[in-house]
């Protein structure tokens, strides 16, 4: 089959976001009808299904009920996923769980991240691995069923966990196929998996909500009548289990109403929560619009405010609080360490002195003086320092490798004398230049949340005589751009590593997918010792000394090769407004320990402790 | 002849749309972004994951999009396309259709921009003709300095400090946003006078930012009519002053400002980018800013020739309605 | 204000040339007369001056960039302008900013005019083919709206490809067809004047006739066409750096905006880090709108006989 030829397969896919359309088509009768889709070329396609999808109430707006002010939660959202209306399948190409779909689906296990708990959810209790982590048993919590009332069985678990092994077009396939031999059901209530290799993470990182990860589970009795699940966009009114339905999409706004027969309420497993109503609403790019309107009581919460825009809005309102109240750093530590990466396969970030440059010319501490206000949020680590990581990071094996490589320090001499090793000289511009060409060092990064440090980095290593081009490039490709290995510096997280480091050795071990960067894998690193050494770790879990050991010596390839250049830690700083509601998750206020990103997972466990003011 | 004077402007028109529709083709084309690909690395970065075979489901869009093909025959596919009515499918957004954003865009362009363009342009006109006429009262005329100034401020600029000052620092508007939180588009009066409070800060800017180009040009063609014999001769007929200054003098200086304004219809959806932008409007200026930073070209192609027809059609309205304007011109014989 | 009191005995050109006053005293007599063309470029020396004695005395090489200065400085005595947030000290920005603004500008204005008068006349002295395929051109370019054409054009390049020239020359593409249009009904009038057939009579070459006796005769349309072009040039190049689509690193009165937006600094309370650059602005255009009110009273005599 020659590339351009499109398969049967692909075909489908595609028509996954023709569904979409068609579910916009029935929301919205008085609209054209939807374009002719590609399924709607091969009637054998199964676009039909999506097209199927029934009339939703929710488009017609005055059908919505009213709902007092403060039984209503507004949050702020500033990306571009309001726009795949009705993709509602955790299946479908294109979903996604951060516009609060995550309230359409419990998943298992719940991970709250301040407290360290796992909550088991759907499931009754914790999963019970065998002696060598080859197995693990899933046992059901009694009552659980989906919102047109079908119970939630172990047919449903075992289904989602064999698609996802079988199903290469799913997100998920990677993380379970090298793992995963079999999900069987043992009984309506018991599930039981079979392992090709140890596998102590399994549940914690694949069944387990926790940050963006981790994924529910998916009804059985409504996927398996698809012919590609992929293809299914889902719709507003797809049987769910989460406690909220979706009564209005728009490229605006969603709003969510509380289901009063969602089955943790009916068990009595869960009380009601307050919040009747949730309103996703979309917010621009100008971040000092969003705080006004915070200021203003207008919103209720919105994301990512900079150091000093969260202050001034506490300034400003004293009904509104922070992660840690009226104290810096107005935030919690996000699992999205930041970092400069770069394409290693191309020249000249092939060549591991010039990364090693890169890295000598930044300066680290003034990064923390000018744009964190004296806070220390700059790392030299691709994990976030969370107790167990921190325990890591200061263990004797790491510190060793710190003091080997001095990953922080600051040195324009040796960085100038690793370039001139490399070949370089400086040009009349005072930059770096080998056969006519600079270092492309241009730096890109996400308008809004890079704006404050990626201006200062690109002077540090304009400085050092890197070429950063005409500045910061703030534009939409940029994202683009990193994923194809373009030339140029990319600011970018991992999200990766909570527990234990893992999770971030593997990233740096995906291979890219044709010519997209594999799970942001950025860097291209491709080393087979590393990915032996890799593969090795799996099958021990954290705390078992040979797993230490291992963990140590990935931890040596990441400063010896230099895999990106490690910037800051990231913070989440999340206006918290009590004027209409309060209990929001704090360092005073733990909870049940959720952390405060009410776009993540574990989004509706944080609306859910809500209470109304007064 | 009429008929011919009309074929000629007819002409014309088609020409104007037809060569800014090949430019505008032309240039996102230059460039070696693929919107397709970017939507895709923008869904692999909010899920944490790109898909196996994405560069085929790239493949395969382009092939649906028709944008595998030679550049010269998606152009002229492409104006065959526009020709039966059919703008597209947007890149970014699709399974939406161009016109489908365009008309789900069109009423907010519609009500702010049309409504502040003829506030403005009624509004300046009366100043600039006022100013310009020796009977006003002094302050008019000393009107026309902050207006000069104004003119020449960026209305993205007194977009910036009106947000700054009535919205935030007075809160007496809201901050952005088309309407409330939490309501729904519908045709009710309460929602549309909330739609309408939302509306007031852009308008202001949008006006005062134009307000002065009015009424100077307005003022100059007032000062220019004043020496004309029939004012004087009107004048000297002993008429109100009131009926000279609306029967001889503002009829007459209106009529090259009337030329004006249907350019006007078409630069002000573009200086709309800007404001629409800056408030967060989902108007035809947000929409076609949003194409332009992700390169949906189907978007940028669809908005543009929209906005070209529109100034071309309006032009060519003016000018077979002038003659009813302007009793000294008639398109019998050149 | 200015135009309007800009009150005086009607200037008549056969008067002045009775009475041989000296070229200064004619100008300055005329300059007390047009005080819009006055202040016009009086802030325009003024902002000459602040861009000229400003990189005299301050490095802007170093200062003008991030990391330079303590940041997030009101105005002092340290920092007259105060510094941003990224450590940039604002004087020294505005120095750099203005004048590369500027420079955006002139260079769209001069390509824009320089276009204009060379088409003008061609169109208007030779006429035939060459005038009807202009003015076909012209006609059909005008109606297009040049801003939208530049943001195409701007997000369509390369991102690392977009430099204060590149954005000039992007600014200029569209920028030459109403001067086109002026200079050709100009020399269209001038043409038919008496000097200018006396000229031709005289013997002079077609070359001779448009140096000698036409382009003088048009100076003050040139001059206007070139301010305008300069005008459109600024705002075009204000209007990309506003969407983000500038270039970052070279401080321009767009950019400095859009920076300061970026960090949210009215909210913040850092007012003067947008001030300056919008006060820089509006001084440019308003000096410009005044020094083209100016030339058009110079060039069309009719507009001064106001109140």
């Amino acid at each position: 089959m020659t590339k351009n030829k499109i398969t049967r397969r692909q075909l489908l896919r595609l028509s996954a976001l023709a569904g979409t359309g068609a579910v916009i088509a029935a929301c919205a009768p008085a609209t054209p009808a939807a374009p002719a889709a590609p399924a709607a070329e091969q009637p054998a396609q199964p676009a039909a299904p999506a097209a199927e999808a029934t009339p939703t109430p929710a488009a017609e707006a005055p059908q919505i009920p009213e709902v007092p002010r403060n039984r209503t939660v507004i949050m702020g959202w500033g990306a571009s996923d309001f726009d795949n209306i009705g993709v509602t399948s955790p299946f479908a190409a294109g979903h996604n769980h951060q516009n609060f779909n995550s309230s359409l689906w419990d998943p298992l296990y719940y991970w709250a991240a301040f407290s360290d708990t796992v909550y088991p959810w759907l499931a009754a209790g914790d999963p019970e691995y065998n002696a060598d982590f080859t197995e693990v048993t899933i046992k059901l919590r009694d009552g659980i069923e989906w919102s047109d009332g079908t119970p939630i069985t172990s047919k449903d678990v075992v289904f989602t966990v064999n698609t996802w092994r079988d199903n290469d077009k799913l997100d998920y396939h990677s993380r379970v196929a090298p793992y995963v031999k079999e999900a069987v059901a043992v009984d309506d209530k018991t599930v039981k998996i079979i392992f090709k290799q140890p596998s102590p993470r399994f549940v914690f990182d694949v069944l387990t909500a926790h940050f963006d990860t981790g994924r529910p589970i998916v009804p059985a009795h409504v996927l398996e009548k698809q012919a590609d699940v992929t293809a299914f966009p889902g719709g507003l009114d797809m049987p769910h289990s989460g406690p909220y339905n979706i009564v209005s999409w728009t490229n605006n706004q969603k709003i969510f109403d509380l289901r009063e027969d969602w089955w943790a309420i009916k068990t009595g497993f869960q009380p009601v929560p307050e919040a009747k109503r949730v309103i996703m609403q979309r917010i621009g790019d100008d971040m000092g619009v969003v705080a006004q309107r915070v200021v203003n009581n207008e919103l209720d919460t919105a994301l990512d405010f900079r150091n000093d825009i969260i202050a001034n809005i506490l300034k400003q309102n004293p009904k509104v609080t922070t992660h840690t109240g009226q104290n810096e750093p107005h935030g919690y530590l996000d699992w999205w360490p930041n970092a400069l990466w770069m394409n290693l396969e191309i020249e000249p970030f092939s060549d591991v002195r010039v990364r090693r440059a890169i890295n000598r010319a930044v300066n680290r501490d003034q990064i923390d003086e000018v744009v964190y206000g004296g806070a220390k949020v700059s790392t030299i680590y691709p994990f976030p320092l969370y107790p167990p990581l921190q325990k890591f990071a200061d263990s004797p094996g790491v510190q060793a490798l710190v003091e080997k490589y001095q990953p922080r320090k600051f040195d324009l001499e040796e960085s100038a004398k690793l370039m001139e090793e490399a070949g370089y000289k400086k040009n009349a511009d005072g930059l770096w230049e080998k056969d006519g060409k600079t270092v492309p060092a241009q730096i890109s990064g996400f308008a809004g949340i890079h704006a404050d440090i990626v201006p200062v980095l690109a002077e540090m290593l304009r400085q050092a005589g890197f070429d950063t081009g005409e500045g910061p490039d703030f534009s939409p490709e940029a994202y683009n751009n990193m994923a194809q290995g373009r030339p140029g510096l990319y600011m970018f997280g991992h999200g990766a590593s909570l527990r234990d480091p893992f999770a971030v050795f593997e990233l740096f071990n995906t291979k890219p997918t044709g010519n997209v960067a594999g799970s942001n894998n950025f860097s291209r690193y491709n080393n087979p010792e590393f990915e032996k050494l890799v593969l090795e770790m799996a099958k021990y879990p954290a705390g078992d000394p040979k797993f230490d050991e291992l963990a140590v010596q990935a931890m040596e390839f990441y400063y010896k090769d230099v895999i990106n250049v490690p910037i800051i830690q990231w913070l989440h700083r999340i206006a918290y407004n009590q004027t209409y509601w309060v209990n929001w998750p704090t360092e005073t206020n733990v909870g049940e320990g959720y952390n405060g990103a009410f776009w993540h997972w574990t989004g509706p466990r944080v609306i859910a402790a809500l209470k109304p003011a007064g | 002849m009429r008929l011919g004077y009309l074929v000629r402007r007819i002409l014309f028109l088609i020409a104007v749309v037809w060569v800014a529709a090949t430019i505008v083709f032309f240039i996102p084309r230059l460039s070696a972004r693929n919107p397709i690909r970017e939507r895709f690395a923008e869904i692999a970065r909010s899920t944490g994951f790109a898909p196996k075979d994405l560069e085929q489901i790239i493949a395969a869009y382009e092939v649906k999009f028709g944008l595998d093909k030679p550049l010269l025959q998606q152009y002229i596919e492409y104006m065959a396309g526009v020709l039966r009515g059919d703008l597209g499918p947007s890149l970014t957004r699709y399974p939406k259709t161009v016109l489908e954003l365009i008309f789900s865009a069109l009423p907010w362009t519609i009500v702010l921009l049309m409504l502040t363009t003829l506030i403005s342009f009624a509004l300046g006109n009366l100043l600039g003709a006022l100013a310009s006429w020796p009977r006003s009262p002094k302050f008019v005329k000393g009107l026309m300095a902050p207006l000069m100034m104004l003119q020449a401020v960026p209305a993205y600029l007194l977009g910036l400090l009106l947000i700054f000052f009535i919205a935030f620092r007075l809160k007496l508007l809201p901050m952005g946003g088309a309407y409330s939180q939490g309501v729904t588009p519908s045709l009710t009066l309460e929602f549309i006078l909330d739609a309408a409070r939302h509306q007031i800060l852009p308008a202001i800017s949008l006006i005062l930012a134009s307000l002065g180009f009015w009424a100077l040009g307005m003022r100059g063609m007032g000062i220019t009519i004043q020496g004309e014999d029939y004012v004087n001769f009107a004048e000297h007929k002993g008429l109100h002053p009131r009926t000279i200054f609306t029967q001889y003098y503002v009829r007459n200086a209106l009529l090259p400002q009337i030329t004006g304004l249907a350019l006007a219809f078409g630069s002000v959806i573009v200086s709309g980018v800007l404001v629409e932008q800056l408030y967060g409007l989902p108007g035809l200026g947000g929409l076609l800013g949003d194409a332009i930073l992700k390169n949906d070209y189907f978007v940028i192609y669809g908005i543009t020739l929209f906005v070209i027809l529109s100034i071309a059609v309006l032009m060519f309205i003016v000018d077979l309605i002038y003659p009813l304007l302007d009793p000294r011109i008639r398109y019998e014989s050149r | 204000m200015t135009q309007i009191a800009a009150v005086g005995p009607k200037p008549d050109a056969q008067e002045i040339r009775y009475e041989h006053p000296s070229r200064l005293t004619l100008t300055r007599r005329y300059l007390r007369r047009n005080k819009s063309l006055v202040l016009g470029l009086a802030i325009v020396i003024a902002l000459t001056l602040f861009t000229v004695i400003g990189s005299l005395t301050i490095d802007t090489e170093k200062r003008a960039y991030p990391l330079a200065v303590k940041p997030k400085q009101p105005p002092s005595a340290e920092y007259p302008l105060g510094t941003d947030f990224f450590g940039r000290d604002l004087l020294a920005v505005m120095v750099r900013g203005i004048w590369q603004t500027a420079v955006i500008g002139l260079i769209a204005g001069a390509i824009g005019t320089g276009v204009g008068v060379i088409l003008g006349f061609l169109s208007a002295y030779y006429g035939g083919v060459v005038d009807t395929i202009i003015r076909a051109v012209t006609e059909v370019l005008l109606p297009i709206p040049a801003f939208l054409i530049l943001v195409i054009i701007a997000g369509s390049i390369d991102r690392k490809s977009v430099t204060i020239y590149t954005m000039a020359l992007i600014v200029s593409l569209l920028a030459w067809m109403g001067p086109t249009r002026v200079m050709r009904a100009q020399v269209l009038t001038l043409k038919e004047r008496l000097f200018v057939n006396v000229a031709r009579l005289s013997g002079m070459s077609n070359l001779e006739i448009i140096f000698k006796e036409i382009l003088p005769n048009m100076l003050p349309f040139i001059l206007a066409s070139f301010v305008s072009g300069v005008f459109a040039g600024i705002f075009g190049s204000f209007g990309l750096s506003v969407l983000g689509l500038g270039p970052l690193r070279e401080p321009l009165i767009g950019n400095t905006i859009w920076f300061a937006q970026q960090q949210a600094a009215f909210f913040n309370g850092w007012w003067w880090w947008p001030l300056w650059p919008s006060l820089a602005l509006v001084l440019i255009f308003v000096s410009l709108t005044l020094i083209n009110v100016g030339l058009d009273e110079l060039a069309n005599p009719r507009v001064r006989r106001t109140e």
